[in-house]
């Protein structure tokens, strides 16, 4: 069912695959790691779909590999969590001790363990089909592998939340499912119910005050549980005969005591103890549950680690080789969250990048003088700098000469919402685009706000008077092709390319009018004026007060683009004009935000009134007074 | 007897003074070219013994790497993170490191090791470089205007000559030499970066006026050809043991 499960480190170098189909998924590989790993977007899930081809994959930073494993779309196979956990166990057990420079070195024989790992999820994943057996079963495999252990463990935890739900809306006792363990529970029930019977009967009136101080507990819980409607409140120590039903646990206990044992499918080991307790069975059994769970982790982690020399272990346990685990970067990572939201950096970005931080960090070593805030701060500035640095070659003169020598105007389209700065920008990059020898055309599509044009007209009017013609060998540098207001601006845009065209002019600057993301007609209208003049570069004008809004903005943008156009291929967002620098001092979250939606670049900044306010973005610069 | 005793107690206080100064200074200028020859020496390997395996995304550089160091040719993705390792020839050896291509990474992977590089291998996929003449010109552009790397050797690799389609070094290098010659011009235009970056300004390549010649820079760049699926790398063997 897998088609292609393999082993490879971050440095991107093969360790060991099995590959059924013989087919390369190398592609398939790669763009996973450019889409997802790359792009610090690992924590939404270990699941990545290319074509008709789905990965899941799992990362191992104490070993820095990376396990991934490629099946068809259309199976869905549940067990692979798991499988890829019991993997990473595996292949730590085996190669686990191999010195970290010969690690590429070494042969990886893996076939073996990989059959065995693979086989018992597979089970396991079959058995949680049909749970019957589970009990019995799952007794035996304790006693074999502890991989397959572990992954019972794993297995049954989720199916246990639904279970304990269900159970307690409805009372009727045991389901087909556990039929071989009910018979001595219902014996022990029974007695126990007995048992309180007879108590009651022979101590009706004490019994509410004796026993209600025990059961205050449980009552607070159940109480807990059944919100939904308001309740008279009982009294500690108080209470009448009446309340003798409600504290009265001879039919929860066995309720109790059976999800529980469902649970844990721990009720073979738990016959003794918990048959001779009537009061507090629940609560008991939960302990020993527990402290069955952590035996069984010991024992876990007993196998797992190989028994090395008691004195180096003494050593180790002092001199660092500390594994990070999730929960010892938890206080950190909130601090760090905290930290960026108050840098402007959208909450739901930042807490996203600091998910993506934990995944990068968890299992790591940590040396002796290493902090974890440290580690957390040098990690998450390392994720910051790869978000903003651009994941393409951005080099619009470079671009602008090619199609100038291709014979065809360079034609970039602005959009943004309304008062951005969209139209000042657009200025700005054409006194640059001038200054670099470029003649340009501004096609003025803004035909809904009142003045729109004009203050192009005035701009064109300002840069003509900086660069006249007679500088530049009579060309005028820069014309505005004005079709008045209320027109068609797909239609405008289009003529102006023309009229460029035949003019032989360089660059064709198209300015939009602002648009709420949520207004679909003008959404569907940029998507139209964006198909049918397909321009080389569609920048998004977004200013860098934004905040949270930013995602929505870009999101809805980026979406509206996609879905309106009837391309297959449609053209989205390529890169961001962050406006409005000037204004935010070290605040400067807006930029991770858009480049982290986008994925994006940012091309150009804008940090001031006058035309040479115009700067790119460095990427040191912005990470530093992130984290200051 | 007497005499001689006296002998000897005369010349003692005599001997201690004479003796005295010359073997601490002795030992104090052992102590010193010893401290000095250690520093030294120590300098010497910790400073730039590194070659850099660059280039962009599939380029081959990961295949390179895992044949110099460990002679082995197992499939390879995408590097999200550099593989460096000991390449030995003989009884001399320098660190290879392998920076992945991904421009997501490579900036701040090559900024992390360009302080000790020796040599640098730009690796280059002969099949598509006329197609992406443009990235390959930009990012080897970056390299040779870098400060840090003025110093290095430079080894431009034509990769992939197994392939049909593949370019030959020659034809490479006079593509390169054109389009180095425009990123240079467009460069020079470029934006001003938000934050004062004035420390670290990159060089203007080659002379001014004059299209642009690899023989203009200050780096010795040399152009071979190679196929890491064939195992066809001597001429970069060759390269870095000379180096070495």
């Amino acid at each position: 069912m897998l088609d292609f499960v393999v082993v490879f480190t971050k440095g991107g170098v093969v360790l060991w695959n099995s590959n059924e189909s013989g087919k390369n998924y190398a592609s398939c590989i790669n763009s996973l790691i450019r889409g997802v790993i790359l792009e610090e977007r690992n924590t939404e899930s270990k699941y990545f779909e290319d074509d008709h081809l789905a990965v899941q994959f799992k990362l191992d930073n104490e070993l820095d590999v990376i396990f991934a494993a490629v099946f068809q779309k259309v199976i869905k196979l549940n067990y692979l969590d798991n499988f890829l956990a019991d993997m990473q166990v595996a292949f730590q057990e085996k190669f686990g001790g191999v010195a970290a420079t010969e690690r590429l070195g070494i042969d990886y024989e893996f076939e073996q363990e990989f059959r065995m790992v693979l086989s018992a999820a597979e089970k396991a994943s079959v058995k949680q089909g049909k749970v019957p057996k589970a009990m019995r079963s799952y007794n035996e495999s304790q006693k074999s592998k502890k991989t397959v252990a572990s992954m019972m463990q794993d297995d049954k935890k989720p199916p246990s939340v639904g279970d304990k739900r269900v159970n307690i809306q409805e009372s009727p006792p045991p389901p087909s499912k556990s039929e071989p363990m009910t018979p001595p529970r219902n014996n022990s029930d029974i007695i126990a119910e007995n048992r309180r019977k007879l108590r009651e009967k022979l101590t009706p009136t004490k019994k509410a005050t004796m026993d209600s101080k025990p059961f205050k507990a449980t009552v607070a819980a159940e109480k807990d549980r059944e919100r939904a409607g308001k309740k008279p409140r009982v009294w500690d120590l108080g209470g009448n005969s009446k309340d003798a039903v409600l504290l009265d646990r001879s039919k929860d206990a066995p309720e109790d005591q059976q999800l529980q044992t469902i649970n844990n499918e721990l009720v073979g080991t738990m016959q003794g103890s918990i048959r001779d307790l009537d009061v507090d069975s629940s609560d008991d059994s939960d302990d020993d549950s527990e402290e069955e769970e952590q035996q069984q982790q010991q024992r876990q982690l007993s196998q797992k680690k190989p028994k090395t020399g008691g004195l180096l272990s003494y050593f180790k346990g002092i001199v660092g080789a500390k594994t990070m685990t999730l929960s010892d970067l938890q206080p950190a990572l909130e601090k760090m969250r905290d930290h960026l939201i108050s840098k402007n950096v959208a909450s739901e970005i930042a807490g996203k990048l600091c998910d993506s931080v934990a995944t990068s960090l968890e299992g790591k070593q940590m040396g002796t003088f290493d902090s974890i805030a440290n580690m957390v701060k040098e990690a998450l500035t390392q994720s910051l700098v790869r978000i903003l640095s651009p994941k393409r070659r951005i080099d619009i003169i470079r671009d602008a000469l090619e199609s100038k020598r291709n014979g065809r105007p360079y034609t970039i389209i602005f959009c943004g919402v309304n008062g951005v700065g969209k139209s000042t920008n657009l200025a700005k990059i054409c006194f640059w685009l001038i200054e670099n020898d470029f003649n340009v055309l501004i096609a003025a599509c803004d035909t809904f706000r009142a003045g729109a044009v004009e203050q192009l007209r005035t701009h064109t009017r300002h840069l003509n008077a900086l660069h006249p013609a007679v500088k530049h060998n009579n060309r005028t540098m820069v014309q505005l092709y004005e079709k008045g207001y209320g027109k068609d601006a797909a239609g405008i845009a289009m003529e102006a390319i023309k009229f460029a065209n035949d003019t032989k002019i360089d660059v064709v600057l198209v300015d939009t009018a602002g648009r709420m993301q949520d207004n679909e007609p003008l959404m569907r209208s940029l998507s139209k004026l964006i198909k049918v003049n397909n321009p080389d570069l569609v920048l998004f004008v977004g200013e860098a007060l934004v905040g949270n809004e930013a995602v929505d903005q870009l999101v809805k943008f980026n979406q509206s683009l996609a879905d309106y156009s009837s391309n297959e291929n449609p053209h989205i967002i390529d890169g961001i004009v962050l406006t409005k620098f000037d204004t935010i001092d070290d605040k400067v979250g807006a930029a991770i935000s858009m480049t982290y939606i986008t994925g994006q670049p940012i091309v150009f900044v804008g940090t001031g009134q006058t035309y040479a306010d115009l700067k790119a973005i460095n990427v040191n610069a912005v990470v530093n007074s992130l984290m200051k | 007897m007497d005499n001689l005793n006296e002998n000897t107690q005369d010349k003692k206080p005599i001997k201690l003074d004479t003796i005295d100064v010359t073997p601490i200074v002795a030992a104090l200028l052992l102590g010193f070219i010893v401290v000095a020859l250690y520093v030294i020496l120590r300098r010497r390997s910790v400073g730039r013994r590194d070659f850099l395996l660059t280039g962009l995304c599939e380029a081959g550089k990961s295949a390179i790497f895992m044949q110099l160091v460990h002679d082995k040719l197992p499939d390879t993705f995408t590097s999200s993170k550099e593989n460096v390792g000991e390449y030995v020839s003989g009884h001399m050896s320098g660190r290879l490191v392998d920076i992945p291509g991904h421009y997501r990474v490579r900036d701040k992977c090559f900024d992390l090791y360009k302080r000790n590089a020796k040599g640098i291998i730009y690796v280059v996929d002969s099949v598509t470089a006329q197609k992406d003449i443009r990235d390959v010109a930009d990012s080897l552009y970056t390299i040779l205007s870098d400060s840090a790397t003025q110093p290095c050797s430079v080894l431009v690799l034509c990769n992939k000559q197994d392939q049909t389609t593949a370019k030959s070094a020659q034809v490479i290098k006079t593509l390169l030499e054109k389009e180095l010659n425009t990123v240079r011009d467009t460069r020079s235009r470029k934006l001003q970066s938000v934050g004062d970056d004035e420390v670290n300004k990159p060089i203007v390549l080659g002379k001014p006026g004059r299209d642009f010649e690899f023989t203009h820079i200050s780096q010795n760049v040399q152009f071979y050809e190679s196929s890491a699926k064939e195992k066809q790398l001597s001429h970069l063997t060759d390269w870095i043991d000379r180096m070495l």
